[in-house]
């Protein structure tokens, strides 16, 4: 007797998040690893771990890809959606927490907000060309601290009078607290100061304009850190709910696309994909003064498909964002 | 000949071109910006001006690198920092060594510099602004089917394909005879597109700032991205509509100045600049209209568009009609932007099954 499962894989800037569902919408398995520059790799490996923890009777059903590397996925699994990740997360939150009416996701490099009212998406903004507020920032200054991320956010609980630290830009955020510390600031004080700095830049630039309503869900990877937990808490004097599976919302949103669709056969290539070399080649379309670099994926001599092409003439097997 | 440059303004660049033929002169004009172009432009441009600035700026230099000795650009009084543009573009190409010489295309005097220095015969003239104006009709003629085609197209890549094949033709047409008669056959070449009837695309305004609503280079080609999204777009920038409100014809069309103006008036009462009160008017129109949403483009830090986009954010309030704003410069991520088009057309999706239901 076989189960059918369905598979959201998440692929940022930082990590590769994978989430296995059942046609109940039950979790049966996550994976949150380190992308560590290698997209296609930490896809395979993440692959591997899950064909050893689940049982062999799971019947995959359906596939959906999300993050920036969402088409290179896709067309490398077998995608049978590729979804952005403002519209996975979204699901996602929405299947845990209906009532939510603002959702807060950090991730690596993208900061998002998103505006739901009645169960539905109705705006959104993301980080445009400032990087202070994401979880890039806050990994580079807990190495340059020697803390792991996860000292870093129980260190700033420890504070009772944070430092103010100046958080419109990351590299004059970073030069300040070099200053603080100088000075003789306490290490936990500065630590908090950051995660008030990043909340505060977060909710005055990304979230300008938007209407801010409780319930709030915040997610994506900085959500487990627990200073910035406290500085939402306090900035907002409301207390944001942290999702269940927060740290891997976008897969899990993918996910529930994926089993929403329901393809009739799937277009998942199956775990064999992770034992195969599969490559990427770059060439430059010259049909047009645009010269896109475009990007085919290869497993060995097959196609797998291209992207990258600012017209649309490039990309074959690779399917488009949205059902038309 | 001698050439004359003409900055790229999307498909109406083949009507320019058409324009400067009495000056016996080569126009010497493509369609859209590269990134050559762009890389020339930004290097010679400062950091903070507008990115029409830098890709003009890139395009005169292009131009005078291989050896053009003449170029035009608009500098026009009453629109934005844009009226200072060729004066800084023609020191910006003394200082690096070149000769090429700007005219300015804006009010001066009764006869532009432009035409007293070619002098051409009055016949002449005529019959160019006649074969341009015809030209710029045609160009949006195609375009609006080719918006409304490329929605419903089965086959992904049709519409854009017969798109250039009448813009070619559109190019190659020399007189107006010729010029009207390819008019007339477009309608029937574009209903030979395959399309699916039953479909019901989403229809989204695009508006804002012209020349990046116009250089599919510079948007990272919107109308198509759109158009494969299964977006039926309407750009609000026509030069058509233009033309016919700077030379005051049609005073009585809902797209002349007055009628705009009457339009925008209970939430902008003055010009502010550029564009920028008309994106005010056609963001009332998608509403009266019933539009599923509206995109509003601007260079980032363009002063007149930046200006009213609280007051969009009003109007979107007030007419519950959803708005993206898209901000372009030479470091736009052509990824980040992809995500939010497919993101903003999930949510007006979204709100159509919602209204239905």
């Amino acid at each position: 007797m076989t189960t059918q499962a369905y598979l959201g894989i998440d692929v940022g800037s930082i990590s590769t998040n994978l989430v296995l569902i059942d046609s109940g919408s039950t979790v049966l398995f996550t994976a949150y690893r380190r992308v560590d520059g290698n997209p296609i790799h930490s896809v395979q490996k993440a692959l591997l771990e899950m064909r050893q923890t689940v049982p062999g009777t799971l019947e995959i059903a359906g596939v959906g890809t999300t993050g920036s590397a969402r088409t290179l996925i896709g067309a490398v699994v077998g995608a049978d959606i590729v979804k952005n990740e403002i519209s996975a997360h979204a699901r996602a939150a929405l299947h845990l927490h209906p009532e939510a009416n603002t959702i807060f996701e950090i991730g690596g490099q993208d900061s998002k907000v998103t505006i739901l009212r009645n169960g539905v998406v109705v705006d959104f903004a993301m980080n445009l060309i400032c990087a202070a507020g994401t979880g890039s920032f806050l990994d580079s200054q807990a190495k340059r601290l020697s803390l792991s991320i996860e000292e870093l956010g129980e260190r700033a609980l420890l504070s009772s009078d944070p430092t103010t630290i100046a958080g419109r830009c990351t590299v004059f955020a970073e030069s300040d607290m070099i200053h603080k510390q100088q000075a003789g600031h306490q290490q936990h004080d500065i630590v908090m100061g950051l995660c008030q700095a990043m909340v505060r830049n977060f909710l005055s630039n990304v979230c300008a304009g938007k209407e801010i309503r409780p319930p709030i869900v915040l997610q994506g990877g900085v959500s487990a850190n627990r200073g910035i937990r406290r500085a939402f808490n306090e900035a907002l004097q409301t207390e944001v709910i942290i999702p269940q599976h927060n740290m891997v919302m976008g897969a899990y949103g993918a996910a529930l696309l994926a089993a929403r669709a329901n393809p009739i056969r799937t277009r998942f290539r199956g775990y064999s994909l992770c034992d195969r070399e599969i490559a990427t080649r770059g060439f430059r379309c010259n049909d047009c003064p645009n010269q896109c670099e475009v990007i085919e994926i290869l497993d060995h001599d097959e196609s797998l498909g291209r992207s990258g092409g600012r017209c649309r003439k490039w990309e074959q097997g690779v399917q488009a964002g949205g059902s038309r | 000949m001698t050439a004359l440059a003409i900055p790229p303004w999307g498909n109406y660049s083949i009507a320019l071109a058409a324009s400067v033929e009495c000056l016996r002169v080569t126009p010497w004009s493509t369609r859209c910006t590269t990134p050559e172009i762009m890389k020339l432009g930004t290097d010679a441009s400062p950091e903070f001006s507008c990115l029409a600035f830098k890709a003009t700026t890139g395009y005169f230099i292009k131009a005078a690198m291989e050896g053009v000795e003449y170029g035009v650009m608009v500098n026009s009084v009453g629109t934005c920092r844009l009226r200072y543009y060729r004066e800084l573009q023609q020191k910006i190409l003394r200082d690096r060594g070149f000769n090429l010489f700007i005219f300015g295309l804006g009010y001066d005097g009764i006869k532009p510099p432009l035409i007293r220095h070619f002098d051409p015969t009055m016949g002449d003239f005529l019959r160019c602004c006649g074969r341009a104006f015809f030209k710029v009709h045609a160009v949006d003629a195609i375009e609006k089917l080719a918006w409304e085609t490329r929605a419903r197209e089965l086959h992904t890549g049709d519409t854009t394909r017969l798109m250039n094949t009448c813009l070619k033709d559109l190019d190659e047409a020399r007189t107006v005879p010729a010029i009207r008669a390819l008019s007339r056959t477009i309608p029937a070449r574009f209903h030979t597109v395959p399309t699916d009837a039953a479909a019901r695309p989403l229809k989204i305004g695009l508006l804002g700032e012209a020349s990046i609503l116009r250089d599919s280079y510079l948007n990272h080609n919107l109308e198509e991205t759109l158009g494969s999204l299964g977006v039926e777009v309407q750009n609000f920038f026509l030069l058509g509509n233009e033309l016919a409100k700077i030379f005051h014809i049609g005073f009585r069309s809902p797209d002349s100045r007055d009628s705009l103006n009457r339009l925008a008036r209970p939430y902008l009462k003055s010009r502010v600049g550029g564009h920028a009160l008309e994106s005010v008017a056609y963001t009332l129109r998608c509403a009266q209209e019933h539009y599923d949403g509206v995109i509003h483009i601007a260079p980032t830090g363009c002063m007149p568009e930046i200006t009213i986009r609280p007051i969009l954010r009003k109007i979107s309030q007030d007419h519950s009609i959803p708005i993206l704003e898209l901000s372009f410069d030479e470091h736009s991520s052509h990824v980040g932007i992809v995500t939010r088009l497919e993101a903003f057309t999930d949510i007006l999706r979204e709100r159509r099954k919602q209204a239905s239901s």
